[in-house]
């Protein structure tokens, strides 16, 4: 009998990626049951980004299946190398929602003053695993340094699905000028998250 | 523009941008699409915008989806049971046993199911690996097994597998024939690497896992004495 308690090793506080990462693998290979565990494990968090770009519960849980099928049929595609887990499904959750948004052609009202989210100040999340805690303050640390239009505009725009006609309306500026702002933001985080890293 | 360099322009690198975030118009969402079905650099630069903008989505609060969504998304699944490589032969005796383990415990809500799937991974027979997933309650996952015969390791990842405070998870290897080898003590915190000794690896083939609840610090006698709350065969499965 071999006992090997003495030669634990523990992994890094990536475990939930790499879980996720081999949930999606088996979901490629055609198992349900990973689905469903992938599911259980994902749909809170991407059900809230659907449901805050399309405000409505009833479309958002629609959109919500529409992208777990996405996600069942495009897993073969997902390379661990290529970005978390995570990312590759908000992305997918969110596409969705924003592809139903447009098409519905609706202009979402404006905002109210107290409907106004800070979402700077809402990603603090002790949750996180270090790995997502350093990239979260390298973006946080970056998006600081933007001009507060073109920040706002990045910040409104992926996480309640503005778009530029929208982001427009909300600061009564021309869409080119939004335009503008989101180029100019965008590059100068890209600069500035490639000097951090 | 080149699709086959490895860095877009930079006026491409922004259309990814900004396909990421969701703000193009409809044509150049329409056009961007297109583009990039036959651009590797394109792709690229959309990975790495998911992947530099993805904290964001921390900030959006999580909301508990309507119970019916996940039935609507299984409708649409193509109509195919389980395979049956995934029966597991003990499930139902192991599952009594750990309820009332659990109960006596107070540690785990009734209502245990088990499902086990074990895929072969790596195309070459000497990268075969085996993966399973257990869920709890057909709803929380439990653990992620991944067995590496190659490098000799089991890998345990323990999502929401509850040990009761004052007992232990041990991880076992059951030949086809003969006694049970322990493998080592699940924790659950983060993921566990347990090498996989020697002499077991060839005994892969028709073996079986189990994890049983034990003492703290494991099984004193070096077999399994309490309840086994898991376990699933290993099938490999032949190259391709």
């Amino acid at each position: 009998m071999v006992r090997v308690e003495d030669r634990l090793t523990r992994d890094r506080p990536d475990d939930e990626a790499a879980v996720l990462a081999d949930l999606i693998a088996l979901v490629a290979t055609g198992r349900q049951d990973a689905l469903r565990a992938l599911y259980d494990r994902t749909a809170p968090k991407l059900f809230g980004l659907i449901l805050r770009i399309v405000r409505d519960r009833g479309a958002a849980e629609d959109v919500l299946q529409d992208a777990y099928l996405r996600v069942w049929q495009g897993a073969a595609g997902y390379a661990p190398e290529a970005g978390r887990p995570m990312a590759w499904l908000a992305a997918i959750a969110r596409h969705r929602a924003i592809d139903l948004v447009r098409r519905r052609g609706e202009v979402t009202m404006p905002a109210g003053e107290d409907d106004e989210e800070d979402w700077l100040a809402r990603i603090a999340d002790p949750r996180d695993s270090e790995a997502e805690f350093l990239d979260r303050d390298a973006l946080l640390a970056c998006l600081g340094r933007l001009e507060p239009a073109q920040r706002d505009c990045i910040v409104l725009a992926y996480c309640e699905g503005l778009s530029r006609e929208e982001l427009a309306a909300r600061y009564d500026r021309p869409v080119n000028t939004v335009k503008t702002w989101l180029h100019r933001g965008l590059a100068s985080l890209r600069g500035c998250l490639d000097a951090v890293a | 523009m080149s699709t086959s360099d490895t860095t877009p322009s930079d006026e491409a690198d922004l259309r990814a941008a900004e396909y990421v975030l969701g703000t193009l118009g409809r044509v150049e969402h329409e056009a961007y699409r297109r583009e990039r079905a036959g651009s590797k650099s394109l792709q690229a630069a959309e990975r790495a915008w998911e992947a530099r903008l993805a904290p964001l989505a921390a900030a959006v609060p999580e909301a508990a989806p309507p119970p019916g969504a996940w039935d609507g998304i299984a409708a649409q699944l193509p109509g195919q049971a389980p395979r049956p490589t995934v029966q597991i032969v003990d499930l139902r005796p192991a599952l009594r046993r750990w309820r009332r383990a659990a109960l006596a415990a107070g540690a785990l809500a009734a209502g245990l199911a088990l499902f086990i799937a074990v895929e072969r991974f790596a195309p070459a027979p000497e990268t075969t690996q085996y993966l399973a997933v257990v869920n709890r309650g057909g709803e929380l996952p439990a653990l992620v097994v991944r067995v590496d015969p190659r490098a000799g390791t089991v890998q345990v990842r323990s999502l929401a597998a509850e040990a009761p405070r004052d007992r232990s998870l041990e991880l076992w290897v059951v030949p086809a024939s003969g006694a049970p080898r322990s493998l080592g003590l699940v924790h659950k915190a983060a993921g566990t690497r347990l090498p996989l000794p020697a002499g077991d690896r060839a005994l892969l083939d028709g073996a079986s896992l189990a994890v049983t609840l034990e003492p703290p610090g494991g099984s004193p006698s070096g077999s399994p004495t309490g309840p086994a709350v898991y376990s699933g065969r290993l099938v490999r499965e032949e190259a391709r």
